[in-house]
């Protein structure tokens, strides 16, 4: 049993849903554009703060926007597979003699297909808008690693609880628990700013240093170093572990939908 | 060692205190087509889910085409094809792309792949429709389509899970003369189903369940034989009814019947019908009708549980 020709087939399912169903995928394009641009029209003051990583507010929110998008696509795929499973087309898959893994990485690797057309358009619009890459290619490479890294991570966590709820109660947790990781991160302002309890969460949550790798190549512009590996190795730890971790539940919750 | 492709033995399924299947014994033979047949809720579908993997029983064992269904869950899911009960198709993809998926999903090589779903679509009647979303198919070609994709990897038993409920009467007949047509080709078939019509024109042989236990198991004919005797059905007005009842509690043991018509087991068969009409006409009670059924499935499923399957909605169920 090939498993990668049914990884492929799986993922062609995915994107072909793109065309089919755009009701489902334009949303996830609007949204990380729209945060992009109301953030940074709205919070441009944060750049005047001292210690700011970049005097461009564009640099700073077009990441995170690219990031909240890459983490709702991950955890779409936990919605889609509810879907699925409600109208057991699930039963179908799982009744297939394809490896367990195929099933969760097949539609994986359709959802990192979108995260890269999202990523895409919300770059150029970002550029268009005024962001600028003092990293370079090498910089767009770690803003596009650090998508797709968040958005397998919210994929696992997604189908896990998507397996364990199999209904559309795990969709409130899904959506809760992105929120929560985002906002309790250096999504809005860098660590160096914060105090007290939120300085503390934000330092462990991995969330952060991913966030890092995705504005690496955006911040820090007079600082000739900032690409270094020091400055990137902790968000593609976090992402190793973190994306192996849920990939894992994932996989561990599949297995379990039988018991 | 027992080689029947299916083979259940206590097989169980608990969902907290409800016990769906309860220690159920079955054997199902080469090339027969079983039957399985019980009310909504008896147990069929959660029996047919362990059998297919898709469920760990509680306890018990079954072997499916020879594999242990829990720890050889790869090689049983190799050798079955499946059509569970509403047909599971997501609705935007075409016929082609889901037998293309199924084909990949089996590990059928490229080169055969769009040969054989071709095959398919022709044998259940579909090909023009083949490249059309599936949201734009009627039920009965939803069921058809099912149906080839359960056969995709030409499986040596098939499940089929309710694969008629909802359909018009000429879909129903196409799909039955689809299930003979393989079993002739050599395919063991079970298929669940709670029309006793259906249970009689295909199976071989049948198992009825109920809350969750087979009651009675075996050849359609033998079973309506072990009723015995045919079931005379009469109406009266309600005023009579009591009165009826002892007049043909004279000629046999009453039977369960549907809410409004009293039936007897009539000792001694059709001859004694006159019988009767004379002794319910010298107690002056009216008839509104009177028949006499030989013994159906129905008989037999009302003798094993104490109440008949059609409106069987009504019945206490085990979940």
């Amino acid at each position: 049993m090939s498993t990668g020709r049914s990884v492929g087939i799986l993922a062609a399912r995915s994107i072909r849903n793109i065309r089919r169903l755009p009701s489902a995928f334009f949303p996830a394009l609007a949204m990380p554009i729209f945060n992009m641009v109301v953030f940074a029209g709205t919070f441009f003051a944060v750049t005047k703060i001292p210690g700011f990583p970049t005097d461009r507010s564009i640099n700073w929110y077009m990441p995170l926007g690219i990031m909240m998008g890459a983490a709702f696509a991950g955890v779409g795929l936990g919605f889609t597979t509810i879907r699925d499973i409600e109208t057991g087309f699930y039963d179908r898959l799982r009744m297939s003699p394809t490896s367990r893994m195929s099933l969760v990485i097949g539609p994986l690797m359709g959802t990192l297909t979108r995260v890269v057309m999202m990523t895409t358009v919300v770059i150029a619009i970002g550029i268009a808008l005024g962001a600028r890459f003092s990293g370079g290619v090498l910089g767009v490479l770690c803003l596009y690693i650090a998508a797709l890294g968040l958005s397998t991570i919210g994929a696992g966590w997604g189908l896990g609880l998507a397996f364990i709820f199999k209904d559309m109660r795990g969709a409130a947790i899904m959506q809760l628990s992105i929120f929560l990781v985002m906002f309790l991160s250096s999504a809005q302002v860098p660590l160096n700013v914060m105090d007290g309890w939120l300085h503390t969460v934000a330092r462990v949550n991995p969330a952060t240093n991913i966030l890092r790798l995705a504005r690496v190549g955006l911040v820090n512009e007079s600082n000739v170093d900032h690409l270094s590996f020091g400055a990137v190795w902790g968000g593609l730890l976090a992402i190793l572990l973190m994306g192996g971790l849920s990939l894992g539940f994932a996989l561990r919750q599949l297995r379990k939908l039988s018991n | 060692m027992n080689n029947a492709p299916i083979i259940a033995e206590q097989l169980a399924r608990h969902f907290g205190d409800v016990k769906a299947v309860d220690g159920i014994n079955l054997t199902v033979n080469q090339g027969e087509i079983f039957g399985f047949l019980g009310p909504n809720g008896a147990g069929k579908s959660t029996a047919v889910r362990m059998l297919t993997t898709l469920l760990r029983p509680t306890s018990g064992t079954a072997r499916v085409a020879g594999y242990d269904v829990v720890k050889q869950a790869d090689e049983v899911r190799r050798n079955i094809g499946v059509a569970l009960q509403d047909a599971a198709i997501d609705p935007l993809m075409t016929g082609y792309e889901l037998l293309e998926l199924q084909a990949v999903l089996y590990g059928i090589a490229a080169t055969k792949m769009k040969q054989r779903a071709n095959e398919l679509l022709e044998r259940v009647g579909l090909t023009a429709a083949a490249d059309r979303r599936v949201a734009t198919y009627s039920g009965g070609m939803r069921r058809r389509l099912d149906l080839a994709l359960s056969l995709i990897h030409q499986p040596a038993v098939l499940f089929l899970d309710e694969p008629t409920t909802g359909l018009d009467p000429m879909s129903r007949l196409t799909l039955w003369e689809e299930v003979r047509r393989l079993n002739r080709e050599g395919t063991t078939v079970m298929l669940t189903t709670q029309y006793l019509e259906e249970a009689d024109q295909l199976a071989d042989r049948i198992a009825i369940i109920d809350h969750g236990k087979i009651v009675r198991e075996g050849k359609p004919s033998e079973l309506k034989r072990s009723v015995g005797d045919p079931t005379l059905l009469i109406n009266v007005s309600r005023e009579h009814s009591d009165a009826a009842r002892s007049v043909l509690a004279r000629f046999g043991d009453m039977r369960p019947t549907a809410e409004g018509t009293l039936g007897v087991g009539l000792r001694g068969g059709a001859e004694r019908v006159a019988e009767v009409v004379r002794a319910l006409d010298e107690a002056k009670l009216v008839v509104e009708h009177l028949e006499l059924n030989q013994p159906s499935l129905d008989d037999v499923f009302a003798e094993a549980t104490g109440y008949r399957l059609e409106g069987a909605d009504n019945a206490p169920q085990a979940g």
